[in-house]
């Protein structure tokens, strides 16, 4: 069971270790404690009368075959009839009830694994696999629940099973009892070894299924590669060598998986033999009567299945605590102290913010990576709109990122309203500051929800005012189901240029006082963006805007323009400013405006709006 | 116990129980294994006689032996039991190994042939299909149809054939006996079932929600920064949690039904054999029946239980295989469109002419080219401009067959290029996409695409002509560096390094390009510059381009607007021309004049930089 140790195990001795490695689920079971006591009664009560059964099946034989009156054996089966009955309804509600327990603890455990990855941040996610920390949520916990429910069931069940049992084939017959559990201990640890090892290959036969899998979601996504390339006789090759793995993998599985039921069926049976060779002389004899030989059949066939089960589940809770290991490295994760006051947030003012934004000599670096932002200082007065420019990776998005709280930046470099980002309560900050991100990502769910996803159950109106000031509007009515179109793979698939409009009607509904643009437009066509533009200057005054620009005209509409360059500040000032004095934003300049005119080559062929 | 995987999606659902149309074509996949086959089933019958035989053992054990003390003949009676026992566990092995290992291999072959098929389907038909569908195609339908083979069919079989077995020999024992056990079958069949299909539904439900969750947590790990900027946590944290408790519900009902569908069999077998100790004695009275009988019927009905409990799963097992049957075969039927020349035809000596011939081409009803005419003689160079849209990408796809014309033709050195064997055409055209697609794998496979006559020489050779050796050698392992997933190591200019080296280490007869464009940092652009170039010599080359050096450096000059070729010339004759083209110079030309990073003319600009659409717009005035 101690295979896996834990990986900060106390010093302090066994009990400590447990109690650090089971640290995740032990306040669940202290709240279900009543629970599992009731649990442990009801299965008490289900053993009893399972074990009288075989004892009244004994008293029925016996009486049959001293042929005794039908009226007592009239008797005798209906107390049959009536304790099976009995037995059955106990037996449903034990372990529907433990069982229970198990699914309680795993919704528990679930809902807590859930709202603590809602609460890990940016830096968190860049070092996970996404497939990973879902696993995790899944698998493992359903792992774990095996470990609590089932495991529970299975454990107390086996010790009152022979708990029961044992005393009254001892009663019968001692030397017959100790004859016949003779290869219990075989088939206790023959399942246990068994169902380890085939754990081991089911997890070889899920893998080599994952590497299957991805290598043809690999190849369908880089098939123009293998076609120009004429290689599609080596692909068919490398895949039959995926297959073949797979199908090898299976074939290790299933010769031992194939072991599993015939072994349970055969030491079953092995007791039949053993009972018939010993206890049939006996039998013959006069030493037992055909009413015991009759019950010690019906009592190994009690005890058979609790201890093939018990085997089984000694394995299933090793799986489950190494899952509990795999589940607590993330519930141990705490977010990049992005957000840290030292001092409680102050009771704010509750009118909003104005939207002033000071940053001064900023470094940032992504987890010990190269300087992305170097040392930038800006002061942009509340109600601007201001322009970014820069050439691909001089940190424009770094800038945002850094802005949004999304990554940590140390105290004392960026404030809003002259507030420290690092002490501004989160509710405060993103009720007031929010960005529309460079992929626009939406989720697989109806538009509506996409609009308002925080459920603050807006109206129709202010939705379609929103889509309206995103030029969206017109498309969206052309929607079957308007606002409720499912998005998504089975829903409707919207162009890059309709989800930046999506995205940033989204941005525009969360009302923020300071808009963080990303690169929002670069799907959207040039005279759709020229009328956004012009709907959001409507906001200025009232709004900050910060936005990451691409094409001539945004720039032409910012009040203010900070030109970046390796991770710095190079030249600032607005439009006709840097055409005069900066020779970087006039090569930018010119390069947006020919890509431009080259487009405009072309007669408008796509509906106006977007471009896939 | 059982792998842990669901060939069960969101998609699944489920159809008949057997479709034969389904079935017969599907059979054809198992006949290269049909000993197998007969071997899975003459186990069956023989399975089922040795079950049968074992109570009979006893039951002449107890009437002969126990009960009146004679235990002559018993050891060999016991003899036969453990033969029994053990010809029965040998048989039951056997019978397993058989049924798996059958129904990965027909699922193997079923597998390669959909594997191959689609590899040879069309550019269409893969815009049209996600890629996650087709995976699951391949590998989770498949699996279903497995499932069939290893555990539904042979088995169904079987333990339909075990269960006349035993109402047969029960029958033969004691007529009257049976007929109690006869009655009572009935009923514990219908409520067996009825529970266990009450309780896949839900658990099948159950699995759904699970699924669900797995979707919303993958949506929220990949959003996770949008949840966070519009603190939609709260929201989301409820709604999982309706979902979280749906699932909760389902295996609750589910542990309740598993429960008692164990619980009623449990009972219904004591009832049973209660009666039948309550009938067996008065038959015994009058001798009809035997005490080994009952104790023979005791353990016969023990052993139909299990088959019966099965019964209804493999019914799903079915369903879910013939959905999963139907899903591949129309894949299956889904014709290549693009396919090798019906007969061969002689091949030209190679000179490198490339001659479109009044081609059209479109994608659903809008045209893309119209009618359109030029040849490229052998070893020219011929740059392609023109706006986003204006059909460059699909013009030059028609050269190596990615898409056929709809009227017209393309010729390679006066053969059609559908003339020519797919491997030959596509191993003579080399093409260079905007964004190099790299496989997880090392470098060296990424370079040379397993190609094994590519040798491990050649593609040092090809990385230092393209330039790429320099960072290769940088990396930790150099050639046999690990790619991870779509190259995510490496930045855009490497991966587009890796491209170029791949073409060194093809190096087809002709190339075609789809410049890259604005994705790349100043440095490796110039690289990539450099490495054009060099690839470009002693080939025919045509060159969709971006930047006007690239231009400048091609002997002809091609101007394409909306599908039509509206400008051909060299650069000069353009720019006398004084067209489309000279006017894209001119913003070109006081761009570069301008540029105090580079200078003048040293670094060339992109004609088409950052990505974007067609649409008329008049530049501002500046």
């Amino acid at each position: 069971m101690t295979t896996n140790p834990a990986p900060a195990a106390s010093p302090r001795g066994f009990s400590q270790n447990w109690r650090y490695r089971l640290r995740h689920v032990i306040p669940h079971l202290k709240n279900h404690r009543h629970a599992f006591v009731v649990g442990f009664l009801l299965l008490a009560l289900t053993n009893l009368s399972a074990a009288s059964i075989p004892y009244l099946l004994k008293l029925t034989t016996e009486t049959v075959t001293a042929g005794a009156g039908s009226k007592e054996i009239l008797h005798l089966t209906l107390g049959l009839i009536l304790l099976s009955v009995v037995n059955a309804v106990l037996r449903v509600r034990a372990r529907t009830h433990i069982f229970g327990i198990g699914r309680t603890v795993e919704y528990e455990l679930r809902q807590r694994y859930h709202a603590h990855l809602l609460e890990l941040d940016a830096p968190f996610f860049d070092g996970e696999r996404t497939g990973d920390l879902v696993a995790r949520g899944n698998n493992d916990i359903t792992a774990i629940r095996m470990f609590v429910g089932p495991g529970f069931l299975q454990v107390c069940n086996t010790i009152m099973v022979y708990a029961t049992t044992l005393p009254v084939m001892v009663g019968l017959d001692t030397t017959l009892t100790l004859l016949v559990l003779a290869p219990f201990p075989i088939v206790l640890g023959g399942t246990r070894l068994l169902t380890g090892r085939l754990y081991a290959l089911s997890r070889q036969v899920a893998d080599s299924f994952g590497h299957m899998s991805s290598f043809v979601q690999e190849t369908i996504t880089g098939i123009a590669v293998i076609r120009t390339h004429a290689r599609e006789e080596d692909w068919n090759r490398q895949f039959a060598n995926e297959a073949n793995a797979y199908y090898q993998a299976n074939v290790h599985h299933a010769r031992l998986q194939s072991l599993f039921n015939p072994l349970t069926t055969l030491s079953g049976s092995i007791g039949a033999i053993l009972l018939l060779s010993l206890g049939g002389n006996e039998v013959a004899k006069g030493h037992i009567t055909v009413g015991d030989f009759v019950a010690f059949s019906g009592y190994l066939a009690i005890l058979i299945m609790p201890t093939v089960g018990f085997g089984w589940i000694l394995t299933v809770m090793q799986r489950g605590l190494a899952s509990l290991e795999r589940v607590g490295r993330i519930l141990d994760a705490t977010p990049a102290k992005a957000y840290t006051p030292e001092i409680p947030p102050l009771p704010r003012d509750p009118k909003r913010w104005l939207g002033g934004i000071t940053i001064k000599n900023l470094h940032f670096s992504y987890d010990k990576g190269p300087e992305i932002l170097k040392n930038i200082s800006l002061t942009i007065p509340p109600g601007a709109f201001i322009g970014l420019v820069g050439r691909v990776g001089s940190g424009k998005s770094t800038l945002l990122n850094c802005l949004a709280r999304l990554y940590p930046v140390p105290p004392q470099k960026i404030w809003l309203d002259d507030q420290d980002l690092t002490d501004i309560d989160e509710t405060d900050l993103r009720r007031n500051l929010a960005m529309a991100p460079q992929e626009s990502f939406l989720f697989a769910t109806t538009l509506r929800e996409n609009l308002d996803p925080g459920n603050r159950g807006m109206d129709d109106q202010t939705l379609w005012s929103a889509l309206n000031m995103v030029a969206l509007d017109e498309e969206v009515s052309g929607f079957p189901q308007g606002l409720d179109s499912l998005l998504g793979e089975r829903g409707i698939t919207l162009s890059g240029g309709q989800r930046q409009r999506v995205a940033l009607a989204r941005l525009l509904l969360a009302n923020p006082t300071i808009l963080l643009l990303d690169d929002v437009f670069s799907n959207v066509d040039a005279k759709t963006e020229e009328t956004i533009l012009v709907n959001l200057k409507t906001l200025a005054g009232q709004r900050t805007i910060l936005m990451v620009c691409h094409r001539v005209a945004a720039l032409h509409h910012a009040d203010h323009i900070h030109l970046l360059e390796a991770g710095e500040i190079r030249d600032s000032g607005n439009h006709a400013q840097l055409m005069a004095s900066s020779s970087l934003y006039q090569s930018l300049h010119h390069q947006m405006a020919r890509m431009e005119a080259l487009q405009s080559l072309a007669l408008p062929v796509n509906t106006p709006g977007s471009t896939p | 116990m059982t792998p842990t995987i669901h060939s069960e999606t969101e998609e699944t659902r489920y159809g008949s129980f057997l479709d034969w149309r389904l079935f017969a074509r599907f059979l054809s996949y198992t006949l290269p294994y049909r000993n197998w086959i007969a071997a899975a089933l003459i186990f069956l019958p023989v399975t089922a006689l040795l079950q049968i035989a074992q109570p009979i053992v006893i039951k002449r054990a107890v009437d002969h032996h126990l009960t009146t003390g004679a235990m002559e003949g018993f050891q060999l009676l016991l003899l036969l039991f453990v033969a029994l026992v053990l010809s029965q566990f040998a048989i039951a092995y056997m019978q397993s190994v058989v049924n798996n290992l059958l129904g990965q291999r027909v699922v193997r072959d079923l597998r390669q042939h959909l594997f191959s098929h689609l590899l040879f389907l069309d550019a269409g038909f893969f815009n049209r299909h996600t890629s996650g569908r087709l995976t699951n195609r391949i590998t989770s339908d498949t699996e279903a149809v497995s499932q069939m083979v290893t555990s539904g069919l042979v088995n169904l079989v079987g333990d339909l054939l075990l269960l006349l077995g035993i109402a047969i020999s029960m029958a033969w024992l004691a007529p009257g006996l049976s007929l109690v056990t006869l009655l009572a079958m009935p009923v514990i069949i219908a409520g067996t079932i009825f529970i266990t299909r009450k309780m896949r539904l839900v658990q099948r439900q159950g699995r759904l929600y699970l699924a669900r969750m797995a979707g919303r947590m993958t949506e929220e790990v990949e959003g996770s920064s949008v949840l966070r900027l519009f603190a939609c946590q709260n929201h989301r944290k409820e709604q999982f949690g309706t979902i979280n408790r749906q699932h909760y519900d389902s295996f609750l009902t589910s542990n309740f039904l598993e429960a008692t569908q164990f619980s009623f069999i449990d009972a219904a077998s004591t009832i049973t054999i209660a009666l039948l100790f309550w009938y067996g004695a008065s038959l015994a009275e009058q001798g009809e029946v035997t005490i080994g009988t009952i104790v023979a019927f005791i353990d016969y009905i023990r052993r139909i239980f299990f088959p019966i409990r099965d019964l209804s799963g493999k019914f799903t097992t079915m369903q879910a295989a013939m959905t999963a049957l139907e899903r591949i075969f129309n894949l299956l039927d889904t014709p290549a469109a693009i396919r090798d020349p019906s007969h061969n035809h002689p091949l030209p000596a190679f000179q490198g002419e490339i001659r479109f011939n009044q081609v059209d081409f479109g994608y659903g009803n809008t045209l893309v080219i119209h009618n359109l005419s030029c040849t490229i003689a052998p070893g020219e160079k011929c740059a392609i401009v023109g706006p986003t849209g204006a059909g460059k990408t699909s013009l030059v796809k028609l050269i190596n067959r990615i898409h056929e014309p709809l009227r017209g033709q393309v010729f390679i050195d006066n053969l059609p290029v559908s003339h020519y064997p797919l491997s030959t055409l596509r191993t003579l055209v080399g093409m260079v996409q905007q964004e190099t697609f790299l496989f997880a794998g090392t470098i060296a496979q990424n370079i040379n695409l397993n190609e094994n006559r590519i040798s491990r020489e050649t593609i040092h050779a090809a990385a230092s002509e393209s330039g790429a050796l320099a960072f290769i050698e940088r990396l930790p392992n150099g050639f046999d560096t690990l790619l991870t997933e779509r190259g995510g190591n490496l930045s855009a200019g490497e991966r587009q390094l890796l491209g170029i080296t791949r073409m060194f280490a093809f190096n087809p007869a002709i190339l075609v390009m789809d410049e890259a464009t604005s994705s790349v940092d100043t440095i490796s652009e110039r690289m990539i510059q450099d490495a054009l170039k060099k690839l470009m010599q002693n080939r025919t080359a045509l060159i969709i381009a971006h930047r006007l050096s690239t231009v400048q450096n091609c002997d002809r000059i091609l101007v394409l607007v909306q599908g039509r070729i509206v400008e051909s010339g060299t650069h000069t004759q353009l720019l006398e021309k004084n067209g489309v083209y000279a006017q894209l110079y001119a913003l070109q030309f006081q761009s570069e004049g301008n540029d105090p990073c580079n200078g003048p003319g040293k670094n060339p600009e992109n004609l088409v930089g950052i990505g974007g659409s067609p649409c008329p717009i008049t530049p501002k005035p500046y």
